[in-house]
């Protein structure tokens, strides 16, 4: 009996050994911007369905600090993936040292997004608001609105610019200090010069009232939204939907969605308060959104890179729920 | 057969903890990297300063719990925390008025600016462990160089970093400020 027993916890445990000895897998990192974070858990999943023996680890910050994996930290890194196409070029067609090559050399746009205000059934105001009358309710003296930190989320900075844009589009100069700006101290002024609306922003962003609430990231904005300690967000509406957020449009002329547009977005720019990065500077213009995905030319595994944005691509031109709109 | 089946047993223990054994040298050799052990801090305040990591060690330790969250959600820790008070490290160079800024950067090219009141450990955004924000305990922030009682790691940020420590465990501070790799505080004049 007690041969038995040992020869079963042998095999037991020969069992386990051989298992843990197994090939280990592939592994593909994947660091996209933390919009696409709930569409790349899609296309985790499907590619892995595809190549069990890769695993896909995704791992997801803020598009600059996506781009710095690979450029400043060194990471081996596989497919990045940002919320803003112009960061690829900036950051990345330059030599790394470690190598003698650009950091990338070619990146593909995949899909676009637009800001929009989400909001939920416990918002006030939830059932006046409309496409209309969204900058009325907002400028509410008991509304409060959520954004995310400019600082260290593209959502945050085009924020800013969506407020700036309202400022012109409606005619209405007071939108901008209602909204967002007043609720600094001191105020955030907007300078125009040359046609183009600026505003700079201190070095520490902490609003000076409870109207305007700052978070370091979108998950934090929504889950302040979510819990009813803010009424209104702006938001990408790809991440609102992806959330089950209700969400009123902006026009395009200032929802950042329309290459059609872009001339009017870049009369509004957002200088940072402080160069968080050496490789990038303060300024930011107002353009139309554009996701894109590259291959560093250091990816420890090319090839697999390649058909995971190829899936990425694909799957974006067919949509749903919380992805970026595909582009036209 | 009995014989047999000790030595098999041997055998998977002696696999076992030769794995644990090759993780324990790699975070040794970390430590001994040249990057870690060239390392050093310039504080610039009304004086400039220049200290090693075994400078940091003769200051009084401040420690706590700490626990970081990243833009997307990523959780950093918990951990037990140990270093040195910002506020010591400012004072050593001329203080900080109430106005003024201190600039936390690292050569990986990352800057972050701290106001007063935040030096004071306040104004910081806090989260319980299900990430629900809670209303912040006491904080202080220091320039950690220990780690769950060992020296930080070189991928954890080490041999110094920022962290935001509480008497509390379980509290979740936002990972922006976190600076990895400090090797400049500047104290800016407003």
């Amino acid at each position: 009996m007690l041969v038995s027993f040992f020869l079963i916890a042998l095999l037991c445990s020969i069992a386990g050994c051989s298992s843990g000895m197994q090939q280990p897998k592939t592994v593909l990192k994947v660091v996209p911007a933390g919009s696409l974070l709930q569409p790349f858990d899609e296309v985790e999943k499907a590619f892995e369905a595809q190549h069990p023996d890769v695993d896909v680890q995704v791992e997801g910050h803020g598009s600059i600090q996506a781009i710095r994996q690979v450029t400043d930290l060194h990471r081996p890194v596989d497919v990045v993936a940002v919320a803003d196409a112009s960061l690829i070029p900036d950051l990345m067609f330059r030599i790394d040292s470690t190598t003698g090559a650009n950091f990338t050399d070619t990146y593909t746009p995949f899909a676009t997004n637009a800001m929009v205000i989400a909001f939920t059934n416990k918002s006030k105001y939830a059932n006046e608001i409309t496409e209309e009358n969204w900058y009325q309710v907002l400028s509410r003296p008991d509304v409060r609105v959520g954004i995310s930190n400019p600082m260290l989320d593209a959502a945050g900075y085009r924020s800013m610019m969506v407020a700036l844009l309202a400022d012109r589009y409606y005619q209405n100069t007071t939108l901008f200090p209602i909204l967002i700006g007043g609720h600094f101290a001191p105020s955030l002024v907007v300078q125009d010069a040359g046609g183009i609306a600026t505003i700079k922003l201190p070095e520490v962003l902490r609003p000076s009232d409870e109207k305007l609430v700052i978070r370091d990231g979108s998950i934090f904005v929504l889950s302040h939204l979510e819990a009813g300690g803010i009424d209104y967000a702006f938001e990408y509406r790809s991440v609102a939907e992806g959330h089950d957020l209700r969400w009123v449009s902006l026009p395009p002329q200032i929802d950042l969605s329309s290459p059609g547009y872009a001339d009017e977005y870049g009369k509004v720019r957002v200088i940072l308060g402080f160069q968080r990065f050496s490789a990038i500077g303060q300024d930011r213009t107002g353009q139309p959104i554009v996701y894109a995905v590259t291959i560093p030319n250091n990816a420890p595994n090319r090839e697999l890179a390649q058909e995971f944005a190829d899936v990425v691509i694909q799957m974006a031109k067919i949509g749903g729920k919380g992805w970026p709109a595909p582009l036209n | 057969m009995l014989l047999f089946c000790a030595f098999t047993l041997v055998l998977l223990m002696s696999v076992t903890f030769s794995g644990c054994a090759s993780k324990g040298k790699e975070v040794s050799l970390r430590v001994n990297d040249p990057a870690i052990k060239d390392w050093q801090l310039t504080l610039n305040g009304t004086r400039e300063k220049i200290l090693k990591i075994d400078d940091l060690r003769r200051f009084p330790v401040a420690s706590g719990h700490c626990y970081a969250v990243s833009t997307t959600g990523i959780r950093f820790g918990p951990y037990l925390c140990a270093g040195v008070d910002i506020r010591e490290l400012i004072t050593d160079v001329g203080g900080m008025g109430p106005a003024d800024q201190v600039w936390i950067s690292a050569p990986d090219g990352y800057l972050w600016v701290f106001d007063a009141e935040q030096i004071e450990g306040k104004g910081f955004v806090t989260f319980n462990a299900d990430l629900k924000e809670i209303p912040s305990p006491p904080l202080r922030i220091i320039l950690m160089y220990e780690q769950d009682g060992k020296p930080v790691s070189y991928d954890d940020g080490g041999p110094a970093r920022i962290a935001i420590v509480s008497d509390t465990a379980g509290v979740i501070t936002e990972g922006s400020a976190w600076v990895k790799w400090v090797d400049k505080i500047e104290i800016k004049k407003k």
